[in-house]
């Protein structure tokens, strides 16, 4: 069909509106992360190193498994409402292969996590499934192969292994570091890798991509893939501390790290959002968690104020990026 | 392709669903040691009772080619108010949860159809803060509902299968099906999920409709809320996510599509129906709960594999492969990828 | 077919279109659009694309607020600030896009918008009166509780007309209506526009159709770069009077001095076909020449560019480039045999627009640029800056988001990531001047005739006459899926404009004065 041919709007926008706009989404977190620090300085015990600690700590896991999630919806995927589940599945499978020794167990989680990801990826994008129908139906089927197998009980270690992941080096649990170490990772991927450039191509806008014969079917499931190992990396730092899993050991995992990423300013429509974007989301909310409980606010308050920062950061993205546009 | 009413979706899909779960119903004594009695059809819709305001709320949304994850927010609130606000008279409680849904329901209407955002992220932080809104409310604890003749009343048994608040639910499934098939909002619903620019140029007054669905959604997810928490006495801060997913499945599973611009109410009904008999079944016959999650992850699978837009051009370069010239003119020119 | 005899002119004007102004940023669209339609009266608006048709047509029907000028309707002036204020004051639309919803029956799509009916449907009551609207443009075998979706485009398009007929308006606007459709179906449309215009509506018909133009409609105004150049009586005017005035001077020829440096066969389509879009379309093209399809919306000229690109899955057909077999349906595929593709919708299908202009230039070659799967920091920067380079833009902007360039500085990056490749062998470019002002026309123009120059063979599709004119060595002009002739010799405008308006001949015109002269039957020379 003839699309109308609407002269190209005036467009003489100046030469550093690019940076500008990107400088305007990075202002948003600024200007929240300095209204957190001020009521924070505030708030009697928020500047603390143990305090600090505990933030980073309530961040982490839900950060690493955030960072899987920013490679789904960098791709052009939205959300996958399977996270929890998988977290649960590859929980499982960590604590049940402890007597292999830590590193296959590990390793043997992380296969999990991929496996079952990827191939939702490779659906979404070999076939432009709708990724929202397609993870609600994994969550099922995973949910039910797992209480299948175990008959619904919870997993015991079958090794002491998995205790390592309990660490706390230097007084620090060993999965923030582990956090810092991953979005560094997934960052340099993001930026300096053919395949992290083609992600940020065809999520923004997938007939773009391939009519410019980019493989979008195959960098969509290269990025499930990575985001399930991270899924099975969170798994494996929450099965160790529960020293125990079963399927509700994901919780509610995947409203959190949906929240995370969104609070990092990422758009839900792809194309555009960073690792360490993810990172300051989830500190964001950790840390607005945290000095609420200094105050001495109820969880409730807490889960709505996260709620609230959510909404905000979506309405500013998203007036930010329309502005540009018009 | 066809044009017979039995081979669309939004026809085939309930019917399949509500029909193969019908029979399994029927046919549990012969698998198995229990028996089906009246209790069981009413304990099936009680279950209906339960979910389907939720599917309802949801599919609403979703016909227009939304998607309104804050449901389950607006249902625990909803409850929660009833219980709070409902002690003395019972009127208040219910009115306080359907005001609640209706402002929430505006509040996002407005923010969506006004900033054109989409509704997945927007929904997703009200469902959020509303969870937290109900647990600040509480205290993050379970309240109890004290006027025990209104937890009687509601889930006495009526006319052998039904209570008041399994009639209550068919009236609002009653009223969604007249409304959506024999008025001009109904079809507009549809027209605007379907392919809104096309039904902006013809006409329609896309922004208002948009705005009143969404109020619609709220609305009927804080009655249902409040229902629930009226028969069960008392209201829960956190009903979870199972809820939601539930919800979901059912509305799929009634035909409606997540690309927009598919669905009945009755086939809304179909799907809800086909969930409540599956867990019915489940009781009935001691069914592991596996059995039934992998049932509803076999189901939306092939729905989510048949509807994907790039398998069909697959299928469409495979017959101009094998059969050149056999080809014919895809019936979908034109999708939405994006929810 | 009787010509203006049917005319039910009243000579009563009902509509005036008064200094209609409206601007896009620094285009000015339309400068001044003056106008009246009489009750009954067939009114014709043509012009050349970008001529400014659509931008009035959108003020007409509420679409965009004018930023000057007035409109009125029966003497009053109207405010038309939304599709349902125009509506509510009398105005039908057929939009130039398709416009109906393919997950409602036909019953409803024939209501939708009208804002006549009440809030509950009597589809019902209304029934008889929907059956006479679908019979009144031939669609008596379509039922009236039919899903959309099972309709063919062209049907489709009949029922979105169908809707604009039936809703007793006092303007009704078609916006090529009858792109779409064959010969037959047209000839149920006129009737039926005739039938309306007969009750005292009064019509504005825009086209692309001369001869159905001149056939149909009682007066004619022509506009020519956002002006309205003149209002004349069609019974006046023949196809070649009227190409001169949407002109504006008399029609150039194609100038075949250029051509000559041709190597070798690059790329052989041998019997492509597209269900319903393409018939039986062979070409050989050589490396160092320019060619274009030339035809209207509908004519299969872009389906041919789309089909070769891989982009059309039903496609069928034998597509070889240096003489090796390339499968259709597959733009990985296309792309790997060196086949690079410029979509006309620059926006959806096109540039990454909220990505850096960088990015975009080098889209196309990332597997160049990396080394084990890491961008080189180095190679990429120096692939910008020659890219940049090629296209004229400041290396400075390289960081800025492509979506803040102008239209032209856009496409010059769209057709410039195509540039430069050695694994290019042809470039495919579907209207590549779209929307583009005149100095970033003949900014691309030259990207293109260098990118022949290096030894590409360039395919164009166009409908433009100037463009084709400048542009390309051959020109094959197609209509309604079909070619009609293949011009490698010296050829006036005035017959490409003809062949591509009315294919061949036209069987609706009776002043067509079969000047068949020009150019060779398009199969021998294509086979």
């Amino acid at each position: 069909m003839n699309t109308l041919t609407v002269p190209a709007s005036g467009a003489t926008a100046p030469s550093r509106s690019r940076r500008r706009g990107d400088l305007a989404t990075d202002a948003v977190v600024v200007v929240a992360v300095v209204a957190v620090l001020v009521v924070g300085l505030s708030t009697d015990r928020f500047v603390s190193y143990a305090n600090l600690k505990a933030i980073l700590t309530s961040a982490s896991l839900v950060g690493i498994a955030a960072l899987g999630l920013t490679l789904i919806m960098v791709g052009g995927a939205a959300v996958s409402l399977a996270i929890s589940q998988t977290v649960a599945a590859s929980g499982m499978v960590f604590l049940s292969a402890q007597s292999l020794g830590l590193v296959p167990a590990l390793v043997l989680a992380v296969v999990c996590g991929a496996v079952v990801t990827g191939l939702q990826g490779a659906v979404v994008g070999f076939a432009a499934a709708n990724p929202v129908v397609l993870t609600i139906a994994a969550s099922f089927a995973i949910t039910g192969v797992a209480t299948g197998l175990t008959g619904g009980t919870s997993v015991s270690p079958s090794g002491t292994g998995y205790d390592v992941l309990n660490a706390t080096p230097g007084g620090v649990p060993l999965c923030v570091f582990v956090l810092l170490a991953l979005t560094a990772v997934v960052e340099w991927v993001l930026r300096r890798t053919g395949f992290g450039r083609s992600l940020y191509l065809g999520g923004e806008n997938r007939r773009a991509a391939r009519a410019a014969g980019l493989p979008v079917g195959r960098t969509t499931t290269v990025a499930w893939l990575g985001a399930g190992s991270l899924f099975a990396v969170t798994a494996a730092f929450t099965a160790a501390f529960n020293t125990a899993a079963n399927v509700n050991l994901g919780g509610t995992l995947t409203f959190d790290a949906i929240a995370a990423v969104l609070a990092g300013g990422t758009p839900i429509s792809g194309g555009r959002g960073s690792a360490v974007r993810t990172l300051a989301g989830a500190v964001l909310i950790a840390a607005v968690s945290d000095i609420l409980l200094l105050r001495g606010y109820s969880t409730g308050v807490q889960i709505m104020v996260k709620g609230v920062i959510v909404l905000l950061v979506v309405v500013l993205v998203h007036l930010r990026s329309k502005g540009r546009a018009s | 392709m066809t044009s017979h009413p039995l081979g669309r979706p939004a026809v085939l899909l309930p019917l399949t669903a509500f029909g193969v779960t019908l029979v399994a119903f029927v046919l549990v004594p012969t698998y198995s040691d229990a028996t089906i009695g009246s209790f069981d059809v009413y304990n099936t819709l009680q279950i209906f009772a339960r979910l389907g305001p939720l599917a309802l709320a949801l599919g609403l949304t979703m016909i227009a080619g939304e998607f309104d994850l804050s449901v389950v927010g607006t249902y625990a609130l909803g409850g929660m108010l009833t219980v709070q606000l409902g002690q003395e008279h019972v009127a208040h409680g219910v009115l306080a949860a359907v005001g609640a849904g209706a402002a929430i329901g505006l509040a996002q209407g407005c923010l969506i159809a006004g900033l054109r955002l989409p509704s997945m992220p927007v929904t997703l932080a009200t469902y959020i803060a509303l969870l937290g809104l109900t647990s600040a409310l509480s205290g993050g604890l379970t309240k109890t509902y004290a006027n025990v003749d209104v937890i009687l009343w509601v889930d006495q048994t009526v006319l052998t299968w039904f209570s008041p608040r399994s009639l209550i639910t068919l009236a609002l499934f009653a009223l969604a099906a007249l409304v959506l098939a024999a008025t001009r909002w109904g079809r507009e619903l549809r027209a605007i999920g379907g392919d809104r620019r096309a039904s902006r140029v013809a006409g329609v007054a896309v922004g208002p409709l948009l705005v009143g669905t969404f109020v619609a959604s709220g609305v009927i997810a804080g009655l249902g809320g409040s229902l629930l928490s009226l028969s069960l006495g008392s209201a829960n801060p956190d009903p979870g996510v199972q809820p939601l997913i539930l919800a979901a499945a059912a509305a799929l599973l009634g035909g409606v599509s997540l690309a927009g611009g598919r669905g009945s109410a009755v086939g809304l009904l179909g799907g809800i129906l086909a969930v409540a008999l599956l867990a019915e079944i489940a009781t009935v016959t001691a069914l592991p709960a596996y059995v039934t999650q992998l049932f509803y992850a076999g189901l939306l699978g092939i729905i989510v594999v048949v509807d994907a837009p790039d398998l069909h051009s697959a299928l469409v370069r495979l017959r101009a492969d094998l059969g050149p010239g056999n080809a014919r003119v895809p019936a979908h020119p034109a999708r939405n990828p994006h929810v | 077919m009787t010509v203006a005899s049917t005319s039910a002119r009243t000579g009563h004007e009902l509509v005036r279109v008064d200094g209609l102004v409206k601007s896009f940023g620094s285009t000015r669209a339309v400068r001044g659009a003056s106008f009246g339609i009489e009750a009954g009266e067939i009114h014709a608006l043509c012009g050349h694309n970008g001529a400014g048709k659509s931008t009035v047509v959108k003020m007409l029907s509420g679409q965009e607020d004018p930023d000057g000028g007035e409109i009125s309707i029966g003497g009053e002036v109207v405010d038309l600030r939304s599709r349902q204020a125009a509506q509510r004051a009398g105005v039908a639309l057929v939009d130039q896009e398709l416009s109906v919803v393919p997950s409602l029956s036909v019953a409803e799509n024939l209501m939708l918008g009208d804002a006549r009916t009440g809030w509950l449907n009597r589809a019902r009551r209304s029934r008889r009166r929907f059956r006479a609207l679908l019979d009144s443009v031939g669609l008596t075998h379509v039922a009236l509780d039919r899903p959309l979706s099972s309709l063919g485009i062209g049907e489709r398009q009949l029922v979105e007309i169908a809707r604009a007929l039936g809703q007793d308006a006092r303007l009704l606007i078609l916006d090529e209506p009858t792109a779409t459709l064959s010969d037959v179906e047209s000839e149920y449309v006129y009737a039926s526009v005739r039938k309306v215009a007969a009750t005292g509506c009064a019509i504005l018909f825009v086209s692309h159709r001369l001869g159905e133009v001149l056939a149909l409609c009682d007066r004619v105004t022509v506009m020519r770069d956002g002006a309205v150049v003149a209002t004349a009586a069609a019974d006046g005017l023949t196809v070649d009077s009227l190409i001169e005035q949407m002109l504006g001077e008399a029609p150039s020829r194609l100038d075949r001095t250029r051509a000559g440096r041709s190597g070798d066969v690059v790329l052989s389509v041998t019997g492509l076909s597209v269900p319903g879009r393409v018939h039986d379309f062979s070409i050989s093209l050589r490396a160092g020449q320019v060619y274009a399809v030339a035809g209207q919306l509908g004519s299969g000229a872009s389906d041919v560019l789309r089909a070769l690109a891989g982009l059309v899955p039903a496609a069928t057909g034998v597509v070889e480039v240096d003489g090796r077999r390339v499968r259709t349906g597959r733009p990985t595929v296309a792309s790997a045999a060196g086949i690079a593709f410029v979509s006309n919708d620059r926006k959806t299908e096109g540039l990454f627009l909220d990505k850096p202009i960088g990015w975009n230039l080098l889209a196309t070659r990332l597997p160049t640029l990396t080394r084990l799967g890491v961008v080189s920091r180095a190679r990429w920067s120096r692939s910008v800056a020659e890219l940049l380079g090629v296209c004229a833009i400041e290396p400075h902007r390289a960081r800025d988001a492509v979506g803040s360039l102008s239209g032209g500085n856009q496409q010059k990056v769209f057709v410039g990531r195509c540039l430069h490749r050695d694994d290019v062998r042809v470039l495919l470019l579907d209207d590549p001047t779209r929307g583009v002002d005149v100095g970033g026309r003949a900014a691309i123009h030259d990207l293109l005739r260098s990118a022949a120059t290096d030894g590409l063979a360039v395919l164009f599709s166009s409908t433009e006459l100037e463009e084709l004119l400048d542009l390309a060595d051959v020109v094959v002009t197609m209509h309604k899926g079909d070619v009609v002739r293949t011009h490698v010799g010296d050829t006036a405008g005035s017959v490409l404009l003809r062949e591509i308006t009315h294919g061949g001949h036209d069987p609706h015109d009776p002043r067509d004065p079969h000047d068949r002269g020009v150019g060779a039957p398009a199969k021998e020379l294509l086979s």
